[in-house]
């Protein structure tokens, strides 16, 4: 793991240097490759070396963060045409990358803490630097202080582990069985604020509508992850109190998703309706995981990578239409299908993947997380079977909208297509179609051997 | 260089601020109260000549104030070692006598209930003075809290300092104040340290006074005291960043070098099973760095609305400021790699 560490320090340098913008792009992607291409053992942790390791959670959630990063610089190729601090922002991305990969790989539960609360810094930086309206202070003010108002009793609790159990290591956590209430409180929070969970998720439109794209490719792809990778960690010594007070996070989440699933239906800014969609989506994780089955720890995993994805596409795709209209507005958005056809059918295969159509990697997470949360209770087919129907619904309202219909009557002169979005959307095909085989095919093999 | 900062660039002020040096040095190695209370005099007697500044008007009533309450503290430490001295056998003790002797103390480096000189006479002196008072003039009161304390009071004590250092900064505008108010909350987690080691009061110290120092040179560079005039400046990138970094760092955020501290010191908390203690260092520390937002609101901004016509005619030049905003991003993360 130490490879790729480095691999990343080394190119910080580059960032500095004049016209290296797609070099580092390129170099990013280079090393996802490399990486896809680890020595993969499903069952146990592999490549240990100094301080971190990797296990197939870590390595979906790697492989995904390295993805996304790259991609966000994809995306932002405005910086480097207007020279907006393009340099600082290859650094910034480099080094919530290099944070972000610690956080996933790091071997001790303190140092996942310090990465997982570092890779906020650069996160604060992307959207108060980078951001457009003057009200992006307040945006970044409530994403650093819900998340440090739940990270601190976390890091209260981790070294009150210490000191109990003398160990901070987290592959031997699994041989604990802490039941406390007050720790459990303290562990998860801060991991249900990141998620985010329904009561503590304002932070997170607020926070989408504000960023520039990488912000928000970042935030949807791997920030709300992180949340969820911290749950399955912590999860493991904390079994007995969760099964005490699972049902309450649960329920919480289930009901708010619905209600986050209704909310969809009165935006009209597109990157706040998908912000609320992927607070609908994370309901479903938080509840898999919860339920502490096999169904839906797999499920849970599934669905965070391909929410990653989808969700970061399109926050892509909305920012494709925002450069050329100006306006995220649903309204003026409408009739694109007009003018950007061969866009409509990006817009249609992610709309649809987020809405858990039959191709996607998302139908495979919700149909686990679907079976292992009406294993735990039959009462809550209905909230699912609202959430999942909604979620069609919201997708469908946000592409008839956007695609179909009149096209906005003011419009000006309008451009419609760069050469480089071409390789956006062949890469995101790419990875669309590679992650959906490879992700049934895991989903094979661990059924299997399980 | 800094000498020559700190001293205004007047040779007779050299003579004061070694007799201040000096005077710490005497207070913290003597082997009696006496002894000390003879090195808190020398040192206020030191400091005051140093405030005095012939263009600034309010630096004779800052160094009234400043004697006044000093010299306050220093009689009452006076009485109390007298009457310790009188009363009680050599290593007695007495919950009174302590709690007399340890706000006498309190008093002198400016902590939480006794802290109304501080902000007040932080607004008359400049950055270096500011510099002086927040972090030298504090170690002689700290090490003679460390001889004789009483827990609960002083536990009280950081409660209170942790509370009105957060919550006084909230609404203010000058940077010395805003820095002031951030002692007296740090001055809470120092407290706390000296309570449990002498070495882990200095880690902290110097830490502290690192970040401290960090910081305000930049402002004295820059020439900035109040909170505006960070935005009507046109910074350099460099400039904004240091700033930010330094901030940060000061709040005690992780990848810097600020969380270091806070950590040890929050392990030593849960050590003792201070838990509720724990909780108020956190959730204050979180309110101190909703004001260092603040100030750095203007660097977190790539781009804002300048007024163009202030440009600052400055370079970045300082190697001082970047190698140490350097040292501050780096060292936390270079020592987590160590301590693997």
């Amino acid at each position: 793991m130490m490879k790729f560490l480095f691999m990343m320090i080394f190119m910080i340098p580059l960032c500095f240097m004049k016209n290296m913008f797609w070099l580092v792009q390129m170099m990013l992607f280079f090393m996802m490759f490399l990486f896809m291409n680890l020595n993969l053992n499903i069952m146990c942790f592999f490549n240990m070396s100094y301080m971190s390791y990797c296990d197939i959670i870590s390595f979906g959630l790697i492989l995904l963060s390295i993805w996304i990063c790259s991609l966000m610089i994809m995306a932002s190729e405005s910086l480097f045409k207007l020279n907006f601090y393009f340099n600082f922002f290859l650094f910034n991305v480099i080094f919530l990358l290099i944070m972000l990969y610690l956080t996933f790989s790091v071997l001790n539960l303190l140092l996942f803490y310090f990465f997982f609360e570092a890779s906020l810094i650069p996160t604060l930086l992307l959207i108060i630097g980078w951001g457009y309206q003057p009200e992006r202070i307040q945006a970044g003010m409530y994403l650093l202080f819900y998340t440090l108002f739940g990270s601190l009793p976390l890091l209260m609790g981790i070294i009150y582990i210490f000191n109990d159990l003398n160990t901070m290591t987290i592959y031997f956590l699994k041989f604990f069985n802490m039941n406390m209430y007050l720790l459990y409180i303290s562990m998860i929070f801060a991991f249900l604020v990141k998620m985010p969970m329904y009561f503590v998720h304002l932070w997170l439109p607020k926070a989408h509508v504000e960023a520039p794209v990488s912000g928000s490719m970042i935030l949807a792809g791997i920030m709300l992850k992180l949340g969820g990778y911290g749950l399955l960690r912590v999860m493991i010594f904390l079994q007995e109190v969760n099964l005490k007070l699972n049902y309450i996070w649960i329920i919480i989440s289930l009901v708010g998703g619905l209600f986050i699933s209704m909310k969809c239906f009165c935006q009209v800014d597109m990157k706040s309706l998908i912000a609320y969609s992927s607070v609908a989506h994370m309901s479903m994780v938080i509840g898999g995981i919860m339920v502490m089955n096999y169904w839906g720890f797999i499920g849970s995993y599934i669905l965070m990578i391909s929410h990653g994805l989808c969700s970061s596409g399109m926050f892509c795709l909305a920012n494709i239409n925002y450069e050329r209209l100006h306006s995220r507005s649903l309204y003026i958005n409408s009739g694109m299908m007009n003018f950007m056809p061969s866009m409509s059918l990006w817009w249609f295969l992610l709309l649809s993947s987020n809405m858990a159509a039959p191709p996607s990697l998302n139908l495979l997470g919700e149909i686990s997380l679907i079976n292992s949360l009406v294993s735990w209770s039959n009462i809550s087919m209905i909230l699912l079977m609202m959430i999942s129907f909604f979620s069609a619904g919201y997708s469908l309202y946000l592409y008839s909208y956007i695609q179909h219909g009149k096209y906005f009557q003011g419009l000006y002169s309008f451009y419609v297509w760069f050469i480089s979005w071409v390789f956006i959307i062949i890469f995101a095909l790419i990875s669309f179609k590679y992650d959906n085989f490879k992700g049934w095919f895991y989903f094979y093999l661990i059924l299997n051997k399980k | 260089m800094f000498f020559f900062i700190l001293i205004n660039n007047n040779s007779n002020k050299m003579f004061f601020l070694f007799i201040m040096f000096f005077s710490t040095l005497i207070s913290i190695s003597s082997n009696s109260w006496f002894g000390c209370w003879i090195g808190l005099e020398i040192n206020l007697l030191s400091f005051i000549p140093l405030i005095s500044n012939s263009k600034n008007l309010l630096s004779v009533e800052t160094s009234l104030k400043y004697f006044l309450t000093q010299s306050l503290a220093s009689i009452n430490f006076l009485f109390m070692i007298l009457i310790k001295f009188s009363l009680l056998k050599n290593f007695n003790m007495n919950n009174i006598i302590s709690i007399m002797m340890n706000s006498s103390l309190l008093m002198k480096m400016g902590s939480a209930p006794f802290h109304f000189w501080f902000p007040n006479i932080v607004e008359g002196l400049s950055w270096m003075n500011n510099f002086m008072l927040m972090t030298w003039q504090k170690i002689s009161p700290m090490i003679l809290l460390s001889y004789y304390f009483n827990k609960n009071f002083l536990i009280f004590m950081i409660i209170m300092n942790l509370i009105i250092g957060s919550l006084g900064g909230l609404n203010q505008t000058s940077l010395r104040k805003l820095l002031a108010f951030s002692s007296i909350n740090n001055l809470g987690w120092m407290i706390f340290s000296i309570m449990i080691s002498e070495n882990l009061w200095l880690f902290y110290f110097l830490i502290y006074s690192m970040m401290i120092f960090m910081m305000i040179s930049l402002f004295f560079l820059m020439n900035m005291y109040f909170m505006n005039q960070l935005f009507i400046n046109n910074m350099n990138f460099f400039i904004k960043l240091n700033l930010l970094i330094n901030f940060l760092s000061l709040g005690g955020l992780p990848p810097f070098m600020g969380f270091m501290p806070k950590w040890i010191i929050i392990k030593f908390l849960l050590i003792n099973k201070f838990y509720f203690l724990t909780f108020i260092f956190m959730m204050t520390s979180l309110i101190i760095i909703y004001y260092y937002i603040r100030i750095i609101y203007s660097s977190f901004m790539f781009n804002y609305f300048k007024m163009k016509w202030m440009n600052l005619l400055m370079k970045n030049n300082m190697l001082l400021i970047n190698l140490s905003s350097f040292i501050s991003i780096s060292s936390m993360i270079l020592s987590t790699f160590i301590f693997m």
